[in-house]
């Protein structure tokens, strides 16, 4: 299918592989890696404006802590390093190998961004040259520690110090002081135990490699350091709602009440705890008790204590197993920000939630309806959910994220995770952490089409398919569709399937862990409940099995045991240790990879439904046209509205890797869905954010299904190429050479679309609403009359009405010399007549018989705009007209031949009744309205009477259409031509007759010389100081021409064709010169004839104008696009240079690197 | 024809005909859904998420037929999830609301993706719901209206246990009647695509278990789970047999009561 196709097109353009860089310099590779940096940032879940700046391989040394602990130390008998952990206190003044040793060890890789500074024990590179599976290591297993490992992640704006150790050895070795410990400096010692003032340690790392690299290291995180200074007011602002800030200024086991009471900070003000969700205000879901959640408060406090805390946190087992066990209440929200990343969110736009609300305030919008409808039904059984303050929450928090991400809006779903969310979260806290769900951790599945939905739903059912190929089988057989099951559990997070308490079990695991959580706990539960839906066969029966099976989470997994441990296990705790330890083996990559298999069938197969479904609703215009023509235009129309987007991202891609800015979210290898530019805007994505064709794309669109829409004279720059490669189509196997230029080229690689009156007047007309853009069913509507079945009435009447501006059924002289030049535009290549068929032949331009009919053309066009001044209406009331004029259409016989059109003339004459005809419009019979003495011929004098801006003229409907019956050329031109010219699917443009210029080159080498022509035959005219009107309108002779060097009838045919289109233009020309002249005069009240020579120069520019000019000034727009692209490119690379690093003294104190 | 009255007695063949409610959000999907199940008239209070799964047996007298109903979510976005929920439905009930043209429309372009794309045997009944507020059920006026009542009743005397006297259009000082669709266009329209057919309401409950119990009649045995249908079956009757056979008996009065025999099952998981 067509979007599959552009999207490997696009993405062999732009495979980030492919691009340039200088492969030894972090600094500025990164960026040119836009895949190794946002692995990166999902590593460790930082912002999009993060990038691997320095890294390098380290140790990272934590104090063992005194084990004053009473009770919850059980949690923590874990050491990674055998031998370590003394009671001796940590001391870095007299650091030496001796004290090294002591403590906990981490071995790992430690990176810096621009405000990051992150340390994992998952070992993972992001230098340019490191191999994908290197940088992507986090994507395997992790052991429950979720893809960051052991180690911690640190906003630069929360170290207060960093010293450099003195070492025995020559190793560097960092003594890092966070924010969190500053409490501590203040206060003093340790021996304070657990009260207030606890510091956690200082955080020593020492550095394992060359010199050089140490002290680049040393150099980055300097810069970094003094450039997070600037962030501490924020990080103060962002913390303060953490929990974890009240909760460690008391003494834990002095708490009685942990909610609802005020502490006494360090400065001995109150402190009022921050809100920590609905939850205070409606009481947590569950029975603390029974989830021990005292205790769990307890071990976090010391965990805390020892460790840091929100920003400062250091990740030790301990951390990712107090996860697993369920998080406390009061700290479940600070925890999932932390662990989902949406804290640094927080942390770098801490406004946004309010701003946004205020922003949009009484605005409303789709989306916001949608809200409404649900706020009643999302988890009404929660009490807070049936309170207004609980209502109120929910809807401030989906209406602002639905302004902030207006691709995804609101979708159903939404508002039962984000109720879920606010029962531990504040509004804001919430707010992030829904950004990070819809941007991160289930990308796609809110989106318009829910593509990321039913994607995990295919990688779903592949997985289940392979591990449990009997359960799949029986599913199978029986027809029961898995996903219509499983759906919900991923859309909603288990939240609407599970009973919550242990919906939020699952969650505090998926925010450490990852998407891949949802599979494994929906693989355990098939697994666990494998023997009894295998007794189902149908969906009710598979249904109520499972549905009994979440009724009995919180039962006894061994009711029957006499192991009284074993009756204490529950369905739940059975369910995680299944889906953790049997399905350890489903990791991210897993899925990951499964996405990249199932995605090409997932969006084909949503984008046929959603073509099915558009085409549907083309309204009833749309039945004209045959299925295929409309799967056609479909087809075309979205291809070109892709095409045009791709490009643009190409152009922004480019600008922002020069820019060093990559702003691409996330990768194939960390999620299986690539939201590189490639992709954007592929339909089935729901990232098609324009269905409304512009002007510049409806031209395209156009220059693809017509010849007449393909410019004579194309702009492009990149000629040369394209010659080498025959034609504007780009071989895109040569995209090496041409990628950069391909992308950055106005056109793309299909042919450069003319402009012309001709397609400005076409582009209003479909666009019926006026809204400056065209829908595909205001094309399919307009190309409806034109294609929809042979009427040669309607066709006509339609052109008619394109050229009569105001609808009062007459066309000006304006409008007689815009159709003329209108029809010379569209046959310039041709006209194909009579039933097309099946494509062939439309190629045959150019052949013997073709021209002599393309001469016929020009010369009934020639023809027509005489005619059109023969019978032209004078403008003065007379009355009369009407009669004679139906008598004349029907001395063409035209009422026998349509009934409509005489139904027409009849409408147009009443129309017309107050306004007056001529007597001279009888049909073969003509009075001059203004004598001339000297006409030599009835036709000039018909054209000067046309001419005399005294008295104004139109034709009428009726006129026009008996001046088209009237000659055959154009008559077959309007009966089939025209229609015949739009190539739709059963004729589709061959994209070699676009460009095979053989005709084409003519004429444009006609059209050049005519419009040179034109000037030349003017200057020569008003160089002569008078107008003879005898020269005018004869065809016969072209006193300029052949003095011009136009080419002669000497010439033969092609002269002859030459010539002919000069004579209709420079009549065309004359008028129009006769008319603005005259209209001077009126003007100025003078009747002399003065400066003529001037006027008539500027008229030979006019004429040219007509024809090509449109079309110079396109490319000159077009020209004046790219250089202001450039600009805009140099601008940025100007803007962003400085990003550099910025080389400090190395005079700076070794033993303090930093402080504040 | 089916009495559903005379059920009960002796166990008789059941089978679960797979059935799916597609149409324009809030036409009253689940409502109907609702008023089928649970005899209950009531603002939505399940979250639905995808699709909900409720099921309710018909009884008929040769057979018992257990719906299994997938209740689609109203969202537009959902519809792309629609194909996974129609796949392998024996029956779909395409729901619009009379009172908005636009879903008219909506359930028009569902047929035509139901008979393209859909198991081919589907079973496909149009249902205009809300016909209570188009015939002044609780209007002021709508008592005392006689006589005009034109083209727009349907089905509405068949159900002559619901309280509903069928009225003409509503006055003319309500201009733009309540009603935008007519019952004439809709039932033109089913019958050109050979759709059973049926206006309702879900608040009265006009001809809701009628709907039903027409589909039950119109599958096709031989398309029936279980295969093991009563023995009277009638001969091998073609799916435009059944369909044909199933639209008149929406002629027929079926007041079978909802309630009672009927075993109730809902989840929205
Ligand atoms: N008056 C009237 N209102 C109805 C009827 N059926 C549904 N509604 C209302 O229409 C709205 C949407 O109903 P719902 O069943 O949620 O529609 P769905 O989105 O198609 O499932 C609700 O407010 C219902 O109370 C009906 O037969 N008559
Ligand atoms: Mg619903």
């Amino acid at each position: 299918m067509f979007l599959s196709n552009l999207v490997q097109k696009a993405q062999q353009l732009i495979d980030p592989a492919a691009l340039p860089g200088p492969l030894a310099n972090l600094t500025t590779a990164s960026s040119d890696r836009p895949s190794k940096a946002q692995l990166f940032r999902h590593q460790f879940r930082l912002p999009d404006t993060q990038n691997p700046l320095y890294e390098i391989t380290a140790e990272l040394t934590l104090p063992s802590k005194p084990s004053n602990r009473s009770s919850g130390s059980k949690a923590r008998t874990y050491q990674p390093h055998p031998g370590a952990g003394t009671a001796k206190n940590w001391d870095s003044s007299n650091w030496d190998r001796t004290a090294e040793e002591r403590g906990t060890h981490y071995v790992g890789q430690l990176h810096i961004s621009e405000q990051f500074l992150c340390f994992s024990t998952v070992n993972t590179t992001f230098v340019s040259t490191a191999s994908t599976s290197a940088s992507s290591a986090f994507t395997g297993r992790t052991h429950g520690t979720g893809p960051a490992g052991d180690g911690f992640t640190l906003p630069l704006c929360a170290v207060r110090r960093v010293e450099r150790l003195h070492t025995q050895s020559h190793m560097f070795a960092l003594a890092i002081t966070t924010w969190t410990g500053q409490d501590a400096g203040v206060k003093g010692s340790e021996a304070q135990g657990l009260g207030s003032g606890n510091a956690p340690p200082k955080l020593t790392i020492t550095l394992e490699g060359s010199r050089l690299q140490c002290e680049r290291f040393c150099d980055g995180l300097k810069k970094g350091l003094r450039q997070g200074m600037r962030e501490v007011e924020n990080m103060r602002v962002v913390v303060a709602e953490c929990y974890s800030e009240f909760f460690s200024q008391g003494d834990f086991e002095a708490e009685t009440s942990l909610a609802v009471d005020t502490r006494t900070g360090a400065d001995g003000k109150e402190i009022k705890p921050p809100d920590t969700g609905l939850g205070t205000l409606f009481t947590y879901p569950g029975n603390t008790r029974k989830l021990r959640d005292r205790s769990k408060m307890r071990l976090w406090h010391e965990y805390m204590r020892d460790n840091g805390r929100n920003t400062t946190l250091v990740r030790q087992p301990d951390f990712h197993r107090l996860i697993r066990v369920g998080l406390p209440n009061l700290l479940r929200g600070e925890i999932w920000e932390l662990t989902s990343g949406s804290l640094w969110l927080r942390l770098q736009k801490p406004k946004q939630y309010e701003e946004t609300l205020k922003k949009h305030e009484g605005q409303q919008s789709l989306a916001i309806e949608e809200i409404e409808k649900d706020l009643n039904r999302s988890l009404p059984e929660y009490a807070g959910f049936q309170s207004s303050e609980g209502i109120g929450r929910l809807r401030r928090v989906l209406t602002a994220y639905s302004w902030t991400d207006t691709e995804v809006g609101y979708c159903q779903a939404m508002n039962i995770v984000v109720a879920a969310l606010l029962i531990y979260l504040n509004e804001k806290q919430a707010f992030y952490i829904l950004s990070t769900l819809c941007d991160r951790l289930l990308p796609g599945y809110y989106s318009q089409t829910m593509y990321g939905t039913l994607l995990d739903q295919r990688v779903f059912e592949s997985l289940v398919e392979k591990t449990m190929p009997i359960i799949w089988d029986h599913l199978q057989k029986n027809d029961v569709q898995l996903s219509v099951v499983s759906l919900p559990w991923f859309l909603s997070l288990y939240i609407n399937s599970f009973p919550l308490t242990f919906a939020f079990r699952v969650l505090d695991v998926f925010f450490l862990e990852g998407p891949k959580v949802l599979f494994q706990i929906g693989l355990a539960i098939l697994r666990i409940n494998g023997e009894e839906l295998l007794d189902a066969t149908d969906d009710g029966t598979f249904i109520s099995v499972l549905k009994s099976y979440f009724a009995r989470l919180g039962e006894s997994a061994h009711p029957k045991s006499e192991n009284a441990k074993h009756r204490q296990i529950t369905n739940f705790q059975a369910l995680m240790v299944v889906a953790f330890k049997e399905f350890e083996g489903i990791t991210q990559q897993t899925v990951s990879e499964q996405r990249v298999k199932s995605k090409p069938g997932v969006l084909e197969g949503i984008e046929m439904f959603a073509k099915r479904t558009s085409i549907r609703n083309l309204g009833p215009e749309s039945k004209k046209l045959s299925a295929n023509d409309l799967g056609f235009l479909y087809d075309r129309f979205y291809a070109v509205l892709y095409e045009r987007q791709q490009r643009a991202q190409m152009v922004q891609a480019e600008t922002e890797r020069r820019a060093k800015v990559a702003k691409t979210k996330a990768t194939e290898v960390v999620s299986g869905i690539s939201t590189l530019a490639p992709e954007m805007g592929r339909v089935a994505l729901g990232a098609a954010s324009t269905t409304i064709m512009s002007y510049d794309a409806f031209r395209e669109f156009l220059a693809g299904v017509a010849k007449w829409a393909v410019t004579d004279s194309p702009s492009s720059p990149t000629k040369p190429s394209h010659e080498e490669n025959g034609g504007y189509f780009n071989s895109l196997r040569n995209r090496n050479v041409l990628t950069a230029t391909n992308a950055m080229r106005e056109w793309g690689t299909g042919p450069e679309p003319a402009d012309h009156e001709f397609l400005q007047r076409l582009f209003g007309k479909w666009d019926s609403e006026d809204v400056g853009g065209l829908s595909l069913q205001n094309v399919v509507s307009g190309l409806a009359p034109i294609k929809g079945g042979r009427d040669l009435m309607g066709v006509i009447e339609w052109f008619f009405e394109l050229y009569d501006d105001d609808s009062d059924g007459k066309v000006d002289r304006e409008g007689i010399l815009r159709i003329s030049e209108a029809l010379l535009f569209l046959t310039r290549r041709g006209v194909e007549v009579g039933e097309v068929e099946g494509g062939a032949g439309v190629g045959a331009v150019g052949g013997e018989g073709q021209q002599s009919r393309d001469e016929r053309f020009l010369g009934a066009v020639s023809a027509f705009i005489r005619r059109c001044f023969e019978y032209a209406d004078p403008d003065h009331p007379s009355r009369q007209a009407e009669k004679e004029v139906v008598e004349a259409t029907d001395l063409l016989g035209l009422s026998s031949s349509s009934s409509d059109a005489q139904k027409d003339a009849g409408e147009s004459a009443t129309d017309d009744a107050m306004l007056s005809r001529p007597s001279t419009n009888t049909f073969g019979q003509t009075t001059p309205a203004s004598p001339s003495p000297s006409t030599p011929s009835r036709n000039n004098t018909a054209a000067n009477a046309a001419l005399d801006p005294s008295s104004p003229v139109h034709i009428t409907l009726p006129t026009f259409r008996m001046l088209v019956l009237a000659d055959e050329t154009l008559e077959a031109f309007f009966d089939s031509g025209f229609a015949n010219s739009f190539h739709l699917a059963d004729a589709p443009l061959a994209s070699s007759t676009i460009t095979s210029p053989s005709f084409l080159g003519a004429v444009g080498q006609a059209s050049a010389s005519a419009s040179s022509a034109m000037g030349t035959a003017n200057s020569s005219l008003g160089g002569g100081g008078t107008v003879s009107p005898a020269s005018l309108g004869l065809p016969a002779i072209s006193p300029g021409g052949a003095a011009a060097g136009v080419v002669g009838p000497g010439k033969g045919l092609r002269g002859v064709l030459d010539n002919i289109v000069t004579d209709g233009m420079r009549v065309a020309a004359e008028v129009r010169r006769r008319m603005d002249e005259a209209q001077k005069e009126l003007d100025r009240g003078v009747s002399g004839r003065t400066a003529e020579a001037d006027d008539d120069d500027e008229e030979g520019e006019d004429m040219g104008d007509l024809l090509e000019g449109a079309e110079a000034d396109a490319g000159g727009s077009i020209r004046s696009g790219r250089s202001r692209e450039a600009s805009l490119l140099d601008e940025e690379v100007g803007g962003k240079g400085v990003v550099g690093v910025e080389r400090v003294g190395s005079n700076l104190s070794k033993d303090t690197m930093f402080e504040r | 024809m089916a009495d559903s009255t005379q059920a009960a007695a002796a166990p008789k063949p059941s089978s679960s005909v797979k059935l799916v409610l597609l149409g324009e959000a809030a036409v009253g999907k689940s409502s109907l859904v609702l008023r089928f199940v649970n005899n209950d008239f009531q603002p939505n209070k399940e979250p639905t998420i995808g699709a909900a799964f409720l099921t309710q047996k018909t009884h008929l007298p040769t057979r018992t037929i257990k719906f299994e109903i997938w209740d689609t979510a109203g969202q537009e976005r959902f519809a792309s999830l629609a194909p996974m929920y129609y796949r392998n439905a024996q029956a779909a009930l395409v729901v619009y609301d009379v009172t908005r043209a636009s879903s008219l429309g909506k359930a028009r372009h569902w047929v035509a993706e139901l008979q393209r794309q859909a198991s081919p045997g589907i079973v496909v009944c149009l249902v205009g719901n809300k016909v209570d507020l188009a015939e002044g059920d609780d209007g002021p006026d709508a008592e005392e209206e006689e006589g005009a009542d034109g083209e727009e009743d349907g089905q509405g005397e068949a159900a002559a246990a619901a309280a509903v006297k069928p009225a003409a259009v509503k006055p003319a000082a309500d201009e733009g009647a309540v009603r935008k669709v007519s019952t004439k266009e809709a039932k033109a329209y089913a019958e050109e695509e050979g759709l059973l057919f049926f206006e309702t309401s879900a608040k009265s409950g006009l001809n809701v278990s009628e709907v039903f119990t027409a589909i039950a009649n119109a599958i096709p045995e031989a398309s029936l789970k279980g295969g093991r249908a009563g023995a009277n079956a009638a001969a091998g009757a073609g799916t435009q047999a059944a369909i044909m056979a199933g639209a008149d008996s929406s002629k027929v009065n079926l007041n079978a009561k909802a309630g009672g025999d009927k075993g109730q099952e809902g989840c929205a998981c």
